[in-house]
């Protein structure tokens, strides 16, 4: 190739290139000029061969770039001059944005000549990439630690602030420019807790300290609770820190109202226990007490039915007996036997009496009674029991109000205490009988009472009392502590007995060697008491010549009819006996009318009261007596009929008749 | 290979020393010259040793993570010059050449290029003044920047022998408690080389 030629090659070929090819020679002409440089230095060719780079560019002067093109030549040195420490030639690409540039000064040994070749290198690119990746990395970054709840602060390790995120300036109440440099002091309450932290970290980089509980202080000097991580790193030799801040005000509140609310379910709990406690031991009383109260109810249920038997029985022998005496001649002989038989027969129907009480089934006659009239007028008989080695002492308070009850019963009821009482005390002692209003206060009553007016009425001796066990079984029938043959066993049991059917209650406190203290919480009567009326004398057994009568007698038990119609027969009347109330009715449709009805109240079917009242609406003037062995009537009985007590007398029917006739 | 070619006479070691010095003054004011501080120089050692000892020297002293410039010399002796740092203060250095009023981001990614240029700028002082005392022309590469251990810093190039000539200046960059090094590597037949372009000098001087 022609030497021409060549150099138009390389002409072409320099031009071609994407890089500022510049050629100088000894004297630091331009030699070479390439279409790159006349490009983006906006200098052609021509113009730039020939003369210097500074006489192109005076800014040059100040730069390295002489010096190293003069290095080049003298040294041989090559040499970069870079964008990052230089600015060299006034280059702009198309659209005259600046370019940024590298020059690369090398020498050129072109034979004997020395050059020094240019290359000018476009870095714009790489530098752009470089910063649009930072940024991206950044924008990451910033998304990640600007949006981090918890505030991050980066110290150096004079505790100088480098770097906060916008968390931290927000959380205590700085701009972020406020702080950067500042000692990190300012945001502490107490300044030795982070550095007693820093200095137990852990030396190596990038391991975290535990979390440190601090206070913060705000820039309105308010305090916050921070939970604080600390981490150690280096870069260039420097040791930083990375503090992570995150508030626990909410945390603290809550923890403190869970500590709070465990106190308080700890007590709850305690008060609970103790309330279950209460409630078991309530319950066991209760159910202690009804145990008690069903057995008496059971044994009451089993006396009961006992006791009206034994009633029938004993009215049989009675009215048998009175009959006998009455046909038999008048020998000392048969009349003593006759007697012993009728007294024998008499304390049978006394035990069945006290049975029934205890059974509650007993007729009680209620009325309203003044203990202070009552007691006093019994003192001279209870004297009179009790010996003269015990003494009796009455406090009856005159505010007592009347009560409601059967007066005889009551009497009954005392004198078995005060025999009791006695027993007791065999080398003597004190009585006391005392009444007081009853509080109508729940908690005074006992378990089983209804909450009402009450008087209490206690008979409390100086004895020898009784122990537990025998106290709980006092009440029960036959019960008795007394020797064989010496008490029934029953006393007790028909004082209990008769406060129940009453509608009170029965107490009784004892210790042994101190004494007994028995309670009788009363019904209080409404209204006034009425004047008790005196006993009525018993009137004289009717004379032979007296009216007779016809008479219905109606008993389902035909060994009680049989003798109800002799002892009705010896008494002159005329009888016709029936079976049952169906019975007594066909016979009154066959027979007609009757002077008088004599009818037993418990009979299979129709009982004595229906019978009474079916007859009564026949015949409004019909007579009709009901014998009845126990308190079996119900209390709201429409019509009330005259009442005979089994078991009877023959006085007692006569007086009975008499009555009905008045 | 004669067994005192491997070693330096006493006046040759002083000699190179002091030329190598002569270098490195050059190289330190340029230096100072960029950063604006002052940049002190230690007597300069110079040993034959193994490029396995030469790695172990570099390291001595700092981090086995180390930053280094190199640069490739040819002419009558032939070797690499390394401007050598823990690495890191490469960062906090170029950060003091650019002017602490640029971000650290945009110092990192300058780091490279601006090594580079510095450790061009050093070098070339250096292994001019080198070649200008001894009357010799040379040619010198562009420069390169190496990261990684001291023996990753000495490998031998392909074919290239074990022992070198090492000759280690240290200097410190006074206010900045900064320091690095400068060391030369040249192979067996260019320590010949340079051992009798040395007596030359001797004699002529």
């Amino acid at each position: 190739m022609p030497a021409e030629a060549s150099a138009l090659q390389t002409t072409a070929v320099l031009d071609a290139l994407d890089i500022g090819i510049v050629l100088l020679d000894r004297d630091a002409r331009v030699v070479v000029w390439n279409e790159w440089m006349t490009r983006h230095a906006g200098v052609t060719a021509a113009a730039a061969t020939g003369g210097t780079l500074v006489a192109l560019f005076p800014g040059l002067a100040a730069t390295r770039l002489p010096a190293a093109i003069e290095a080049s030549f003298t040294d041989g040195s090559s040499s970069i001059l870079t964008h990052s420490l230089n600015k060299l030639l006034p280059l702009r690409d198309e659209t005259g944005k600046e370019l940024l540039h590298n020059a690369i000064i090398r020498p050129v040994a072109a034979g004997s000549a020395q050059q020094c070749l240019l290359q000018i290198n476009d870095v714009t690119v790489a530098v752009t990439r470089e910063r649009v990746l930072r940024e991206r990395q950044n924008a990451r970054y910033r998304a990640i630690v600007d949006t981090a709840p918890d505030a991050i602060i980066t110290i150096d390790s004079d505790l100088s602030i480098q770097w906060l995120n916008v968390t931290a300036g927000r959380l205590l109440g700085y701009e972020p420019d406020e702080l950067i440099g500042r000692t990190l002091d300012i945001l502490l309450e107490n300044k030795n807790d982070l550095t007693a932290s820093f200095l137990q970290l852990p030396h190596g980089p990038g391991e975290a300290g535990g979390a440190l509980e601090i206070v913060g202080r705000r820039k309105d000097g308010s305090l916050i609770p921070f939970e604080m991580s600390v981490a150690r790193w280096k870069a260039d030799d420097r040791t930083f820190m990375t503090t992570i801040w995150r508030d626990v005000t909410e945390r603290m509140l809550a923890e403190k109202a869970l500590r709070q609310s465990e106190a308080q379910l700890r007590r709850s709990n305690e008060e609970l226990e103790t309330r279950v406690l209460e409630r078991t031991r309530e319950r066991e009383v209760a159910l202690a007490q009804l145990y008690e109260s069903q057995k008496m109810e059971t044994i009451g249920q089993l006396t009961g039915g006992v006791a009206h038997d034994f009633n029938n029985l004993l009215s049989v022998i009675l009215g048998s007996l009175s009959l006998l005496k009455k046909r038999l001649p008048d020998d000392p002989r048969f009349t003593r036997l006759l007697d012993g038989a009728r007294q024998g027969a008499e304390r049978g129907a006394t035990l069945t009496k006290r049975l029934l009480a205890f059974a509650r089934r007993q007729e009680l006659k209620l009325e309203a009674i003044e203990l202070q009239n009552l007691v006093p007028e019994m003192v001279d008989f209870l004297r009179q029991t009790v010996g003269p080695n015990v003494q009796i002492a009455v406090d009856i308070a005159d505010d007592v109000a009347p009560i409601m009850i059967d007066a005889n019963q009551l009497e009954l009821a005392l004198m078995n205490l005060a025999v009791n009482a006695r027993d007791a005390m065999p080398r003597g002692g004190l009585l006391t009988i005392a009444g007081r209003n009853a509080t109508t206060d729940r908690g005074k009553l006992p378990a089983n009472l209804p909450p009402g007016e009450y008087v209490r009425l206690t008979v409390a001796d100086t004895g020898e009392g009784m122990d537990e066990a025998t106290r709980k079984r006092a009440m029960e029938p036959f019960f008795t502590t007394k020797g064989v043959g010496k008490g029934t066993g029953l006393g007790l049991s028909m004082v209990h007995g008769l406060t129940a059917q009453s509608g009170g209650a029965m107490d009784i406190a004892s210790e042994v060697g101190r004494g007994t203290v028995i309670t009788l919480w009363l019904p209080r009567a409404p209204g006034e008491a009425v004047e008790r009326p005196p006993p009525t004398a018993i009137e004289p057994v009717r004379d032979e010549n007296s009216r007779s009568l016809r008479i219905l007698l109606v008993d389902d038990d035909v060994l009680v009819s049989m003798n109800t119609a002799n002892m009705l027969t010896d008494l002159g009347h005329d009888v016709l006996e029936a079976y049952s109330g169906v019975h007594a009715l066909r016979v009154i449709e066959s027979e007609g009318t009757f002077d008088a009805v004599v009818t037993d109240y418990a009979m299979p079917g129709m009982n004595g009261l229906e019978l009474a009242l079916k007859l009564q609406a026949r015949d409004p003037q019909v007579r009709v007596i009901l014998a009845t062995g126990y308190a079996e009537l119900p209390t709201n009985a429409p019509v009330d009929f005259p009442r005979l007590s089994k078991p009877y007398t023959q006085e007692e029917l006569a007086q009975a008749l008499e009555r009905l006739f008045k | 290979m004669s067994v005192d070619v491997l070693e330096l006479t006493p006046i040759e070691r002083d000699a190179f020393a002091e030329i190598a010095n002569m270098g490195v003054s050059r190289a330190a004011a340029s230096l100072r010259q960029m950063l604006g501080e002052q940049v002190l120089l230690s007597v300069p050692a110079v040993h034959i040793v193994t490029r396995e000892t030469a790695a172990k020297l570099a390291e001595r002293g700092s981090s086995s993570r180390l930053v280094a410039v190199q640069q490739a010399f040819e002419g009558p002796f032939s070797g690499r010059a390394l401007l050598i740092f823990p690495e890191a203060q490469s960062l906090e250095l170029v950060r003091t050449i650019i002017g602490a009023d640029q971000s650290l981001e945009d110092v990192i990614d300058l780091e490279h290029e601006a090594l580079a240029e510095t450790g061009n700028v050093i070098l070339n002082a250096c292994l001019a003044t080198i070649a200008n005392v001894l009357h010799k022309t040379m040619r010198m590469s562009l420069p390169t920047v190496i990261r990684g251990d001291g023996a990753a810093l000495f490998a031998a190039p392909p074919g290239g022998g074990d022992l070198v000539l090492f000759l280690y200046i240290d200097f410190t960059i006074k206010s900045r408690d900064m320091h690095g090094f400068i060391a030369l590597l040249m192979d067996l037949p260019s320590i010949a080389a340079l051992k009798e372009i040395v007596q030359d000098f001797i004699e002529n001087v």
